[in-house]
């Protein structure tokens, strides 16, 4: 058996090394790129907790409040007599200048702490903490930027710790981060017997909820994120299988008459089957060897972006430590072996139900594809129709689940009509191939319509991956071009100014209250609206509330309403309780126009009106904004997180910005003219998909790839046929050029099927995928010169990929080839 | 006589505080509570306890307040002070030993000693003045917490003489202190979930001061004895580092009706040990020569933090001459104690 194996399958396999090297390195790729993704997803999305829960923060409750929790909350807690242990935390992120470094910056009780041997505290002089990944020494004096300050502290003394963090002593943190007289979470131990009795010791405005809970809503909001990128990720994989479709085909049809043979003298169809399946198990496991440790490397390079997207849209977090987990690889031998070994299923059924007589006729059975296309038509309409409906369901569970089955049978029914759509196509172009090309490439379009079997496989794995491209690049594309517009409608003012260290997704430094007013008297300056965000909690999930000057957005118009009458909406956030809120609020949460929702807002809860729903994309959180001094009545906090300022008519920008940077030289901000923010705003888009277009180009190389081994199969399946050609007298550039017009052909064939079946699955993407899982509403655009130059890529790299096999079959011995017969 | 366990926090500039002076004149119920121009403080509780099924137990809750700047930059979170309580519960007839610790500032409320409100108190561990004669304890831990009302059966006793404690040679090296001596203990202690009622006598001390030892003193071994017939007697004898027992070691007597009498020449002679503790002493003091035995050994106090000193401190009982029960504290067995800079 072992024997027979080695004689049907391996040498075959052996005697074609590259096509061999080519098709286990596709199935690679794409296994690879299923685990990094998995494995950087895991490191960039898993590690909130390792960002900021690091130092002693592992308790059973958390008590917040948005705005802060009032320091005396601490002892009234602490003083209940009820056996609990309370801990008051600080949480807010600072800049190490001297390394440009940017860590959370923690606040303890570290008199309380002093007991726990961990601190090692010798003294209680206020000072500075610092993890030893910091790379930071005891005694050194180091300058830490908290919102717009900065602060010389000392190193007081030095923690172990793979995360850098800095921690200081509760009052310390209060005036590095100016909030005085509070506290940002109380964490607290106790049995659940004293929830009850815990809740009745909170003000109005605070919640206790079980520890980890904000952990586990961080992850509720990227599940959806991470499932959309690992669902990517698997487009690699699903070309991969194709192309182990097309392999196993080949040597099907390649070994047919050895298969009959071994059917006449007594070999059951089942050994037939395992055999092929066997061939197909081989490629499966090599390409996971190498697969694996190749997905390891991926995910570092891929990390790095993932992180920064999560950071971007989301949340502040450190990128975990990358661990090959064995489940990840589990995940993805799993995903690897079942794709592989379903791919081979079909042709090595078929290959099982060869019949002994039939096989051992001699002549190629190629041919027989024609009565199936009208078969396979009608379930490519089918699976077309059926798509459509997925199109219209509704999301489960916030995952646009349909939406993935949508893009599933679009897929499944392109490849279905892929044969016919081959056939037509090279039969209508026949007679223009010919007087364009010659009879190169009338011979050419011939047997690929001739092998249909092999090449609409062939065609289909790359229709497939253009189609992703296409279509990623048209949702992309399209996004890119509303968020373009959307920033010109949102930046209205002519200058911003924001603290010098970063922000992120829930992160909102902010400025000294001053700095307004010191701008507002600049001559130049004609009004300053103030901005400020909170990082909140509304039902479960984490949302930004927002406060900014209605008068000023009413009279500048910075917001796109899209709901709500913006002469009425201002009026109502002047005078009462009411907010509007973004579209990803209105999407997540099932709010509605005209709702009231109740906002714990300082120790109260206060009902709030929406009149107004804007659109938005710089965060997929989701805003409440309600008008500044509405909102100070209940978070009484007067630093902005920023400005946004408006010039005097005929005022230099540049000029203005100098005399602004001049004025606060002794903060430190960032003045940002309206172009570099857009122009930042629009950088940190194209880097938040970067990863999504390196995926792509993965599915494309692995497509290419394929494309070449398939044509050197072609070539070597019909050298007879080819040395004939040379034996008939045709020319060495001739055979060149025949190769070619196929690769060509493919690649024609490809792009255009391709293109057809992205634009249909752009449709999907923006209208069903993004809109259910961000809640964002996009506006088709087609960036089209992008596109033509992918596109044109593509096609060079299949002409390319025929070069080789033009060289194999060049160097063909006419003369030894027909001797074979 | 008690122990400060915050060594190992360097910071101590005596200089800025005010030292124990003969003099002294104790104004009650003020007096009870904080002293912030001493460095030193601290109230200790003791007890021996029983319950209604006649188990046999015993408590410690003390609270320590200790000067780290009197310069500290004022603001809520400033360490002025900081607050050390330590909790211990000896299960005598369970022969099981438990204690607990916890450190605080005064920050918005979490630990002080408040003469407007009546209350010395760390966290939930409190002590509340309802009278000057009726005082509640509330110690709240995990595994065990404990709830009672303290009836004084006679007035504070001021120790020493002319208002001060001396402890070594020179002027200043002496404390004030001041004990209430008899306290009859009703309420409930909780061991797990079970909760018991329980009653006995308690013992209370208050001492303030500011850095009273001298360089050659390494520890001290203390008692506090309530006899049966209704006198009770305090005393302490330091131990200096060539092994000698310092001449300033001394105790009160505290007659029946609560009369008291200055103790200068007792004798306290150490028996059997336990680890490096005596935990079985013969004493002689006013005339009595009495017998006291650890109602249980394992009464020792370690701290979570190593650099922190260990201490012995536990229930006792008194044979000999006269009967009854007391608390024996000795410090000083595992390294010398000090309340000057370390480090």
């Amino acid at each position: 058996m072992i024997g027979l194996f080695a004689r049907l399958i391996l040498r075959p396999l052996r005697a074609e090394p590259v096509r061999t090297l080519l098709t286990v390195l596709s199935v690679a790729l794409g296994i690879a790129v299923v685990l990094a993704i998995e494995l950087a997803s895991d490191a960039a999305t898993g590690s909130f907790r390792s960002s900021l829960e690091t130092v002693a923060g592992e308790a059973d409750y958390e008590v917040t409040a948005v705005g802060g929790l009032d320091e005396r909350l601490y002892a009234k807690l602490a003083t209940l007599p009820l056996a609990v242990n309370v801990r008051p935390r600080m949480e807010d992120h600072a800049l190490l200048v001297e390394s440009k470094q940017t860590l959370p910056l923690i606040g303890l009780d570290l008199v309380a702490h002093a007991l726990d041997a961990r601190f090692e505290t010798t003294s209680f002089e206020p000072g500075l903490i610092l993890a030893s990944a910091t790379g930071r020494k005891v005694g050194e004096q180091v300058t830490l930027r908290v919102n717009d300050h900065d602060h010389l502290l000392t190193v007081r003394a030095i923690v172990a710790s793979d995360t850098a963090f800095a921690l200081v002593d509760i009052g310390v943190a209060q005036e590095l981060l100016k909030r005085p007289g509070k506290i940002d979470r109380l964490l607290i131990d106790a049995p659940e017997s004293f929830e009850s009795r815990l809740k009745e010791a909170l003000p109005a405005g605070a919640t206790l909820a079980p520890f980890g809970a904000r952990t586990e809503e961080n992850r509720k909001m990227l599940a959806g994120f991470r499932s959309n990128l690992v669902i990517l990720s698997y487009i690699a994989l699903v070309v991969g299988a194709f192309l182990i479709y097309n392999t196993i085909s080949v040597s099907v049809v390649r070994r047919r008459a050895e298969i009959g043979i071994l059917r006449a003298i007594g070999m059951t169809s089942t050994t037939v089957l395992a055999m092929f399946l066997a061939e197909a198990l081989l490629f499966g496991l090599a390409g996971i060897a190498i697969g694996v440790p190749l997905g390891r490397l991926m995910a570092e390079a891929a990390v790095g972006a993932i992180g920064a997207t999560v950071q971007n849209l989301y949340v502040s977090s450190q990128p975990g430590v990358i661990a090959l987990s064995f489940l990840a690889t589990l995940k993805a031998v799993i995903a690897g072996l079942t794709v592989t070994l379903a791919a081979a299923w079909a042709p090595a059924r078929e290959a099982a139900a060869v019949a002994p007589v039939e096989a051992m006729a001699r002549g190629r059975k190629d041919y027989e594809v024609g009565q199936q296309q009208y078969r396979h038509l009608a379930i490519a309409a089918a699976c077309a129709l059926a798509a459509f409906g997925a199109s219209f369901a509704p999301p489960i569970g916030r995952r646009p689940l349909f939406g993935y089955l949508a893009a599933a049978l679009l897929v499944l029914a392109a490849s279905l009509a892929t044969p016919a759509f081959v056939h037509f196509v090279t039969r209508a172009t026949r007679d223009l191939l010919r007087k364009l090309l010659g009879v190169e490439g009338l011979l050419a379009s011939q047997s690929l319509d001739a092998a249909l079997r092999r090449t609409a496989v062939l065609i289909a794995a790359l229709i497939t991956a253009v189609a992703m491209l296409v279509s990623v690049g048209i949702m992309v594309g399209s996004f890119r071009e509303t968020v373009i517009q959307w920033i010109d409608s949102q930046l209205r003012a002519d200058i911003f100014l924001q603290p010098a260290v970063p922000a992120g997704g829930d992160r909102f430094p902010t400025l000294s209250p001053d700095i307004a007013g010191r701008v507002a008297a600049l001559p130049m300056v004609a009004m300053v609206d103030q901005f400020r965000a909170y990082p909140i909690h509304f039902r479960g999930l984490p949302v930004t509330l927002g406060s900014g000057d209605a008068n000023v957005v009413k009279r500048r118009g910075a917001f796109h309403l899209l709901e709500g009458d913006p002469d009425e909406a201002y009026p109502q956030m002047l005078t009462s309780d009411a907010a509007i809120v973004s579209e990803p609020f209105v999407n997540k949460h099932g709010v509605h126009m005209g709702d009231t929702i109740q906002l714990p807002l300082g120790d109260q809860v206060r009902p709030i009106r929406v009149v107004g729903v804007y659109t938005d994309y710089s965060n997929e959180r989701g805003y409440i904004i309600m008008h500044r001094e509405r909102l100070l009545r209940y978070l009484p906090d007067p630093a902005p997180s920023n400005l946004a300022i408006y010039l005097k008519p005929g005022t230099q920008v540049i000029a203005a910005q100098r005399a602004i940077e001049a004025a606060l030289s002794d903060a430190r901000v960032l003045v940002l003219p309206n172009q570099t923010l857009r122009r930042e705003a629009i950088l940190i888009f194209d880097r938040t998909f970067a990863i999504t277009y390196a995926l792509e180009l993965v599915a494309v190389f692995v497509a290419v790839t394929g494309v070449a081994g398939a044509l050197l199969a072609l070539v070597i399946d019909r050298r007879r046929e080819l040395s004939l050609l040379r034996f008939l007298g045709a020319a060495r550039t001739q055979i060149r050029k025949l190769i070619l017009c196929e690769a060509g052909l493919i690649g024609l064939l490809s792009v255009a099927g391709g293109m057809l079946l992205g634009g249909i699955l752009s449709l999907v993407l923006v209208y069903v995928i993004n809109k259910q899982s961000f809640g964002w509403s996009i506006q088709f655009h087609a960036p089209i010169a992008i596109l033509l130059g992918a596109l044109t890529i593509i096609f060079t790299a299949t002409l390319l990929a025929g070069l080789y096999p033009a060289r194999v079959a060049l160097a063909l011995n006419p003369i030894e080839v027909i001797h074979e017969e | 006589m008690k122990i400060l366990l915050l060594l190992g926090w360097a910071s101590l500039l005596s200089a800025q505080y005010r030292v124990a002076l003969p003099g002294y004149v104790y104004q009650f119920p003020a007096d009870h509570f904080s002293h912030p121009d001493f460095q030193t403080e601290w109230w200790y509780y003791t007890g021996n306890l029983r319950d209604t099924q006649g188990r046999e137990l015993g408590f410690e809750l003390t609270f320590f307040r200790q000067g780290v700047d009197a310069q500290a930059k004022p603001g809520i979170w400033a360490v002025r002070d900081v607050y050390l309580a330590h909790l211990a519960f000896t299960d005598i007839t369970g022969q099981r030993f438990y204690h607990a610790e916890r450190l605080n500032r005064p920050g918005p409320g979490l630990a002080g000693a408040d003469a407007a409100t009546r209350r010395v108190w760390n966290g939930n561990w409190q002590v509340t003045w309802r009278t000057e004669s009726e005082i509640d304890l509330q110690a709240i831990d995990p595994r065990f917490s404990l709830k009672l009302t303290l009836q004084s059966r006679k007035a504070p006793v001021i120790h020493g003489e002319n208002g001060v404690s001396q402890k070594a040679q020179g002027a200043g090296r002496a404390s004030h202190y001041v004990s209430l001596s008899r306290l009859a203990v009703s309420g409930e202690v909780k061991i797990g979930e079970e909760t018991r009622q329980v009653s006995g006598q308690a013992w209370m001390d208050h001492e303030f001061f500011t850095h009273q030892l001298d360089a050659e003193q390494t520890g001290w071994d203390w008692m506090s004895l309530q006899l049966n017939d209704g006198r009770e007697l305090m005393m302490f004898q330091l131990r200096r580092r060539d092994g000698t027992i310092d001449p300033y070691s001394s105790g009160t007597l505290v007659e029946r009706d609560g009369q008291t009498r200055h103790l200068s020449r007792i004798k306290m002679t150490p028996g059997r040990r336990w680890k490096n503790y005596p935990v079985e002493w013969t004493v002689e003091a006013a005339g009595l020569k009495l017998i006291v035995k650890s109602r249980l050994d394992a009464q020792e106090l370690l701290s979570k933090r190593p650099q922190s000193p260990t201490y012995w401190e536990g229930a006792v009982a008194i044979t000999g001459d006269a009967t009854g029960v007391g608390y024996l504290e000795m410090t000083g067995y595992d390294k010398p104690v000090s309340f000057g800079p370390l480090k």
